[in-house]
């Protein structure tokens, strides 16, 4: 791997890196959502420096040129990370839900607590 | 435990015309029992018009769809102890009549009751994609489960207590459960049976679980498919 890539795609990865602490620094993004993408960055640093990595990993699942390899990385990355948005707002909708039917709940149960009084429907 | 009577749940969405119609039948046939309106998201004045007419409401605060309305319903008839929860479209196609049957049906064990139109002489049956989808759920329903249910799609269903825990559970099926419900609810061992229902014509254009047909029959197979594959610990979630 020449040096210019190097430098180049090491630069990237760290400014991941950065902008994901950041954004959990300043509350932007829970600490849970945010080690998928440290794992990401993380990998990219990995592949640099070891560079071995990515030959062996080519050899291992078969494919001709490591770039594919790469490619196939990034989509799976893709892939998994759309899936655990999908778990997370399955999940959410769930809770909004139940939360909804909640305030539904509690609002009969006080109006029956406090009948409503003459002319107020 | 001072255990109450039947709870009629009767979710709506936009019904504000029919409403007076529909609940002055529902208030002849069956005097002795208590309705809850579950008004989902309405902009009609569903609500108000409810009220006007003398009906308890449950007042979500968005539109929850179908199935999350009936089951806040069902929520309440849980926490409220009644030993019934009958739940009963306000678009005017189910017949308050029926009900005594399902009731009946409930009172000798069953834990669920489904009001079936299928072979009920005068009872509307729908368009031809809706009767053939009727089929095919049905025919599903049996392969996965042995039940011979001839109308898993209905609306009209009585609900004894363990039938409404199940249903009342936070991730139960709520876009629109009917198919899928019973599968479940035979899983989670529960007695299920179907009594005869007269459905009508609804009176209005926008059935609650109407439009979207692909979709719906798309997501009703997995979701009928997953139902069976789900375990007891599953049916609790």
């Amino acid at each position: 791997m020449p040096l210019r890539q190097k430098v180049f795609f090491l630069a990237v990865a760290v400014v991941l890196l950065l902008t994901i602490v950041d954004l959990v620094r300043r509350r932007r993004m829970r600490v849970e959502y945010s080690w998928l993408w440290i794992a990401a960055g993380a990998s990219i640093i990995a592949l640099i420096l070891q560079y071995d990595l990515l030959i062996h990993l080519t050899a291992l699942i078969g494919t001709a040129v490591t770039t594919s390899t790469l490619f196939f990385l990034c989509i799976l990355f893709l892939a998994v990370l759309s899936l655990s948005y999908s778990v997370q707002l399955s999940r959410l909708s769930w809770e909004v839900k139940e939360l909804a039917q909640e305030v539904a709940l509690l609002r009969r149960e006080r109006e029956q607590a406090t009948p409503a009084q003459p002319g107020r429907a | 435990m001072t255990e109450r009577g039947v709870l009629l749940v009767l979710p709506a969405w936009n019904e504000a015309e029919n409403l007076e119609a529909v609940v002055g039948e529902l208030r002849s046939v069956r005097p002795l029992d208590e309705f809850l309106l579950v008004d989902d998201g309405s902009t009609d004045g569903t609500g108000a018009e409810a009220r006007r007419l003398g009906v308890p409401v449950l007042t979500l605060p968005f539109r929850l769809g179908y199935g999350a309305a009936v089951q806040a319903g069902i929520k309440w008839g849980l926490r409220a102890e009644h030993r019934l929860v009958v739940t009963f479209d306000t678009d005017g196609q189910h017949d308050p009549r029926d009900i005594a049957g399902l009731a009946e049906a409930a009172a000798q064990g069953a834990d669920l009751v489904i009001g079936s139109r299928v072979g009920v002489a005068g009872a509307h049956s729908g368009s031809w994609p809706r009767r053939a989808g009727r089929r095919l759920f049905a025919l599903l329903v049996r392969a996965l489960t042995g039940l011979s249910l001839s109308d898993p799609t209905s609306g009209l269903k009585a609900l004894g207590p363990r039938a409404q825990a199940l249903f009342a559970a936070a991730r139960f099926p709520d876009r629109c459960p009917d198919a899928d419900a019973l599968v479940l609810a035979q899983r989670a061992h529960l007695r299920v049976e179907e009594r005869p229902a007269h459905m009508r014509r609804s009176r209005n254009r926008h059935s609650m679980h109407d439009g979207r047909a692909v979709a719906y029959t798309g997501n009703m197979l997995f979701s009928l498919l997953v139902a069976a594959m789900c375990r007891e610990a599953d049916l609790r979630r």
